[in-house]
């Protein structure tokens, strides 16, 4: 009888909350359906749960909140999915065949806990099986960025406003990100990004593409090529299908830059004069970038890019990301 | 499945052009600065072809697949032509752009 009295105040409590925090589309979209460059950013997830009374906190920022609905309501992206992995080929997958150091799962562990805190994309760590998570690790002792850019760590706003406002995630100091600058680049470059900013939401599902993809003919093909200074191998493209099963289009999401004047073309040139003046201080000149959510990325496929170890004595997967089917990239 | 144009049309007009700038302008690769030292190579086959193709894209627009280099270099030039005058610009400097020698 306690337990029933216990559960039914719990429920209680949780329907008040929820209707606290939950927030309407229309409510969010009042005004503009831009996120304000301005609102301080906080790149991560969490919905820790209270430890009192067992129900979920929301620790999201609105413009956090506001995107992760967009993206759901858009796209049907389901935020709870998780991927179900290949636990005992992740296990057995040896980095090296994707050009990137071994790690074992205990220096895996070892390595989360010394660097997380000034590299915190590793707070992945927390979801990721430890299969999955000694290939991320992998990917983080490595010189690319998929894991950085393009996995669960990234949020749907920050995606968002990637791809819009050239913001790179990877970028940890709020001004300068709010600059443009990039995060991984030496010499404050802009940053850069195409007509897409997209993700592999799940650490597991990202894991898998990798390990997966590294058993490609092309990209092993790619890998094996003998290194040449300056020389990249060609990209390489393989079905979603393929490398995630066939709903691993549901672990992919992105946010596709609004063509300006039915042009791709112009979106991008106006985006980048947008963002050069917002960073030198002046008034742009051109309309304010906008983005929305990639619809589907199903029949989508996975670009894998092959670049020079960080030893600069041969390749290795340095980033890869989803794309949608041709059909639904806006055309220049 | 939506492969690169270069996979789809191995001989197709402007394939190494469109294949050699994606592969070092793609934003999620981004390296310009390895693309001018390979320019550089005038005994490279490869970037001999490239180069050809490069200047007849700048001298015959109209004979460019626009959408494909757009889709796949994703410039932010505005425009093929643009994009094209810059990239001869950065690897190739103030060499005339017309008919080699």
């Amino acid at each position: 009888m306690d337990v029933l009295i216990f559960a039914r105040l719990v429920l209680f409590v949780t329907g008040r909350l929820l209707k606290a925090h939950t927030f309407s589309v229309g409510e969010l979209d009042r005004g503009s359906d831009c996120d304000k460059p301005a609102e301080p950013v906080t790149v991560g997830e969490g919905t820790p749960r209270g430890r009192e009374l067992g129900v979920v906190v929301e620790t999201r920022t609105r413009g956090e909140a506001y995107a992760d609905l967009r993206q759901s309501a858009e796209s049907g992206w389901d935020r709870s999915r998780r991927f179900d992995a290949p636990h005992g080929e992740l296990a057995a997958f040896r980095a090296e065949r994707a050009g990137l150091p071994e790690v074992s799962s205990e220096e895996a562990g070892r390595y989360v806990e010394r660097h997380r805190a000034g590299r915190p994309w590793l707070e992945t760590a927390g979801r990721a099986s430890p299969e999955a998570l000694r290939i991320i690790v992998a990917a983080d002792l490595g010189g690319g960025h998929g894991h950085i850019r393009h996995e669960g760590w990234v949020t749907e706003r920050a995606s968002m406003r990637r791809v819009a406002y050239l913001e790179d995630p990877a970028q940890l100091d709020a001004a300068q990100r709010q600059r443009g600058i990039d995060g991984l680049r030496p010499g404050g470059r802009y940053h850069v990004c195409g007509g897409l900013a997209s993700r592999i939401t799940d650490p597991d599902a990202y894991a898998t593409a990798l390990a997966h993809g590294a058993e490609d003919p092309d990209v092993s093909t790619a890998l094996s090529t003998p290194y040449k200074r300056d020389r990249h191998p060609d990209l390489v493209r393989i079905p979603i299908a393929d490398l995630l099963g066939k709903d691993g289009h549901k672990v992919c999401t992105g946010w596709q830059l609004e063509p300006v004047e039915g042009s791709i073309d112009v979106a991008r040139d106006n985006r980048r004069a947008w963002r050069v003046a917002i960073a030198e201080g002046r008034q742009p000149d051109v309309p304010q970038p906008a983005a929305r959510p990639v619809p589907t990325f199903e029949g989508g496929t996975i670009v894998f890019v092959i670049s020079q170890n960080k030893q600069r004595n041969g390749y290795e997967i340095a980033t890869l990301f989803p794309q949608p089917p041709a059909r639904d990239i806006p055309s220049r | 499945m939506d492969d690169f144009y270069w996979k789809r049309h191995p001989d197709g007009p402007f394939a190494v052009l469109i294949r050699i700038a994606t592969t070092y302008l793609h934003p999620e690769v981004d390296d310009l600065e390895s693309l001018q030292r390979l320019a550089q190579l005038d005994d490279d086959s490869e970037m001999r072809a490239f180069k050809s193709e490069l200047r007849q894209a700048i001298t015959h627009p109209d004979e460019v697949p626009r959408d494909e280099l757009s889709s796949h270099v994703e410039y932010d030039d505005g425009s093929p032509e643009k994009f094209l005058l810059r990239l001869w610009r950065d690897l190739y400097g103030d060499e005339p752009i017309g008919v080699s020698g």
